[in-house]
């Protein structure tokens, strides 16, 4: 629809380009603040026109925001960050080294390749009363959560990624000279590349996602804990408050993701 | 020495009086039969072939016909079914790592560049050598292959032709002393395609290689080779062996147009087109 | 290589690996092999429960086994189960319908997409599963809040799948279609609608796992029926038999679904072109 909406907006000549393409970059920018502004001034009068129990108001989020951000939400977010990428880090890794062991080994991975789809098909957050059944209330069983959902995601990646190595890349390689652990250096990690960043990709939502779960159910900090707090006390400002925090939160994680895949994979791009 | 196979080719060609001493390459009544979900699928015919020391040799034929599979022998990537594969005498039992192999798909590395691909195998510990020397090589024959202004480019950013050349160059690089070839210069444009050929028929020449060229062109391979052996349509087997009486150093450029030429050429093609309708069929 | 019979092929030509390998890769191998290793471990964890590891914990598969026909045969199973499925059905259908609507309804209007997207974009990047206690105080701890948190999931992945396949159509097309005289509604008939399709039935198929999962987890937030919450209120009474016989229906319910998806997207794949 791109090329469509471009034709239909330049239609009136080829000159329109690019002058064309800046103005209507503008007009959008110009209806995206009216749609903002609109939306939140539509908010507050008709909350505080027809009451704001279930709404609660803009203006009255943007207080307790403005609170918080002078009072603990840095610990919060924080604790959040933590588990996360302490998850990252654990299940990352693991996924990645447990993904290429048996990606190499044929026999186990076709014996272990129904077991490891129908465990994959189970949402693993759902994990978390079990987790925190065994943990406590703290750090760990959030960071246990987020690390088994992002192991998974990662490690399934991988195996999928070193089983779709070109049998050939492999042996014209080895017939250069390249030994075994040259031959893992230079083909087989890199070739996983692609699959473990695209893994990893995926992961990091789930692995919010997962630290969020874990707060709500049962924990003292974290944005998951804030949002559960004021849901308790039937605080609308501080849930949609929260919400905003965590979608800000979800907002950093896609771009990250995005950034991520982009640097390390150019060798990729060219081929698009 | 193993039992000679019962089935013996009958124009096999008689052992090749240039290879006084031991030949480089040889296959004696080698053949592979592969298991396709229990059916056995027969991809070479007890075949006998003698390549010797510095000699080029060519290998012509329908395609299906067991060319590449006879190189995948040599190089160790395949066992043969029956018979044998010796390279300088001794039976080819892993990996030739003495050949450099040039497979009909480039099996470039995709996240290296040009240039990183072709200085790779002197990254690896077998045949490592300093920094600089392999900067210096590497430099070598990117003007070697005509890559100048592409070193930094991926493999998915050049040409089918271009990542060719690279693929050649990554090869040439450790100068083998021995090269397989399996239709390196198919994917060229025809005037590349010569040029290319007269590099190598240089390079060769300088670097006292042995090759065995596969390739469906016959032109390319009279060309080029000391040998020219015409394979048979599926499964493989040799049909003619003719050598190439021509001078050396050749001008692949105006032989072309020369009587010997078109002799032998008009020769081979009498043997050759029979194979080529047969393996339409298939 | 040695001395090999004339007569015979190779071992090698046939499988280099050795015996056991081939016997275990054979088909009714495999399966045995598959069915061997889910016994051990069963058979460790048995035996290990109550000895090497304390059976608060762990529980064992016997008591879960037992536990799981305890439900069944005091119909809890079902009430739980009709109450998670009822959830998610629901919700999928509605996430569906608005999520199309909205993916084709913004694919025609592509400047009121690009001023809508940021906005959309980032309630996308919001975890789901931090609405559901939003969703709970606004439509309550029953199933209406499920719903909710199974219809957005739903609407967002028919959303942006409808919205890719509308982006996907041949702007080529549209200018032929254009050159024809067609109006902009004869280009959503004609092009547009048709030309989404397999993108919406993809986003479709895609979106039943996650309209399960998000039921589950909203039962897990908060709920008083379902699968979701049955876990939860067994890890609650630190019963965790309980939580081990919810997950494993959970388990199988998630492979049966994946394996319906699987053999619905074979039989159309056939049907299709």
């Amino acid at each position: 629809m791109t090329r469509a909406a471009v034709s239909a907006e330049t239609a009136d000549g080829p000159t329109a380009g690019a002058a064309g393409l800046a103005e209507s970059a503008r007009a959008v920018l110009i209806g995206q603040v009216v749609v903002g502004v609109l939306f939140l001034g539509v908010w507050e009068v008709a909350g505080r026109q027809f009451g704001h129990d279930w709404t609660s108001l803009p203006s009255l989020i943007a207080v307790r925001l403005a609170t918080w951000l002078i009072g603990d939400l840095w610990l919060h977010a924080l604790t959040t960050a933590t588990e996360m990428l302490v998850g990252l880090a654990l299940g990352g890794s693991a996924g990645v080294v447990v993904g290429l062991v048996l990606g190499r080994s044929p026999v186990i991975a076709t014996v272990l390749r129904p077991i490891i789809v129908a465990l994959y098909s189970v949402p693993l957050i759902t994990m978390a009363p079990l987790l925190i059944l065994w943990f406590g209330l703290d750090l760990e069983p959030k960071i246990v959560l987020v690390t088994i959902v992002v192991f998974f995601l990662v490690f399934f990646n991988t195996f999928a990624g070193v089983a779709a190595i070109d049998g050939d890349l492999i042996a014209s390689f080895q017939l250069l000279g390249g030994n075994r652990r040259e031959e893992f250096q230079k083909v087989v990690a890199p070739a996983s590349m692609v699959w473990i960043l695209s893994g990893l990709k995926i992961a990091l939502p789930y692995a919010l996602a997962a630290a969020t779960t874990g707060e709500l159910l049962a924990a003292r900090r974290g944005l998951g804990s804030l949002l559960a707090q004021a849901a308790h006390q039937f605080d609308m400002t501080g849930v949609y408050a929260a919400l905003l925090v965590l979608m800000a939160m979800g907002i950093l994680v896609s771009e990250v993701a995005n950034r991520l895949e982009r640097r390390l994979l150019r060798w990729r791009r060219a081929a698009a | 020495m193993p039992p000679r196979d019962a089935v013996m080719v009958a124009d096999a060609p008689a052992r090749d009086p240039r290879a006084a001493g031991v030949p480089k390459i040889e296959l004696v009544g080698a053949s592979k039969t592969f298991y396709v979900r229990g059916q056995e699928v027969t991809a070479l015919q007890p075949v006998d072939l003698t390549v010797g020391d510095q000699e080029f040799v060519a290998l012509v034929g329908p395609s299906g016909c067991g060319k590449s599979t006879t190189l995948n022998l040599v190089a160790g990537l395949l066992r043969p079914s029956r018979g044998e594969v010796l390279y300088d005498g001794v039976p080819v039992t892993a990996l030739n790592r003495r050949v450099g192999y040039i497979t009909q798909k480039d099996t470039l590395l995709p996240w290296r560049t040009a240039a990183a691909n072709i200085g790779v195998a002197l990254e690896l510990q077998s045949r490592a050598v300093p920094r600089a020397e392999a900067q210096e090589r590497v430099a070598q024959l990117i003007d070697l292959v005509g890559l100048r202004g592409f070193e930094n480019h991926y493999p998915a950013e050049l040409s089918g032709g271009m990542r060719k050349r690279v693929a050649l160059a990554r090869t040439l690089i450790y100068e083998p002393e021995c090269l397989l070839m399996d239709e390196p210069f198919g994917a060229l444009d025809a005037q590349l395609k010569l040029l290319m050929q007269d590099q190598l028929q240089q390079l060769v020449h300088q670097r006292r290689m042995t090759v065995l060229f596969v390739t469906h062109d016959l032109g390319e391979a009279i060309a080029l080779a000391d040998r020219v052996i015409v394979f048979s349509a599926r499964p493989g087997r040799i049909r003619a062996v003719r050598d190439v009486a021509l001078p050396r150093p050749r001008d692949v450029f105006k032989m072309r147009f020369t009587e010997g030429f078109g002799r032998l050429h008009e020769e081979l093609w009498d043997e050759l087109k029979d194979e080529v309708a047969k393996g339409v069929d298939v | 290589m040695t001395a090999v019979p004339a007569d015979r092929p190779t071992d090698q030509d046939i499988d280099p690996r050795p015996r056991l390998t081939r016997l275990v890769l054979t088909t009714t191998g495999l399966v045995v092999t598959r069915l061997l290793i889910i016994g051990v471990v069963l058979l460790a964890w048995e035996l290990a429960s109550g000895t090497l590891v304390p059976k608060f914990w762990v529980s064992s598969p016997s008591a879960i086994f037992a536990r799981l026909v305890q439900w069944i045969a005091d119909g809890s199973l079902w009430r739980h189960l009709e109450a998670t499925l009822l959830a998610m059905g629901v919700g999928y259908v509605i996430g569906c319908l608005i999520g199309v609507a909205t993916g084709l309804a913004l694919g025609f209007m592509p400047f009121v997409q690009r001023i809508l997207m940021p906005y959309l974009a980032g309630l996308y990047a919001l975890p789901k599963i931090a609405l559901a206690p939003l969703f709970i105080i606004l439509f309550g701890i029953d199933i209406e809040s499920k719903i909710a948190l199974v219809a957005i999931t739903v609407f967002f992945m028919l959303l942006y799948n409808t919205l890719d396949g509308v982006r996907d159509v041949d702007g080529d097309l549209v200018e032929a279609l254009e050159l024809m005289g067609a109006t902009r509604r004869e280009i959503g008939l004609k092009l547009l609608i048709p030309a989404t399709l397999p993108w919406i039935f993809t986003g479709m198929r895609i979106s039943v796992r996650y309209a399960l999962t998000a039921a589950i987890l909203g039962e897990v937030i908060g709920a008083n029926r379902g699968i979701g919450y049955l876990i939860e209120a067994s890890a609650g009474q630190y019963n965790t038999t309980g939580v081990y016989a919810g997950v494993l229906v959970l388990v199988i319910c998630c492979v049966t679904l994946t394996e319906l998806l699987t053999r619905a997207e074979t039989s159309t794949r056939r049907g299709g072109p």
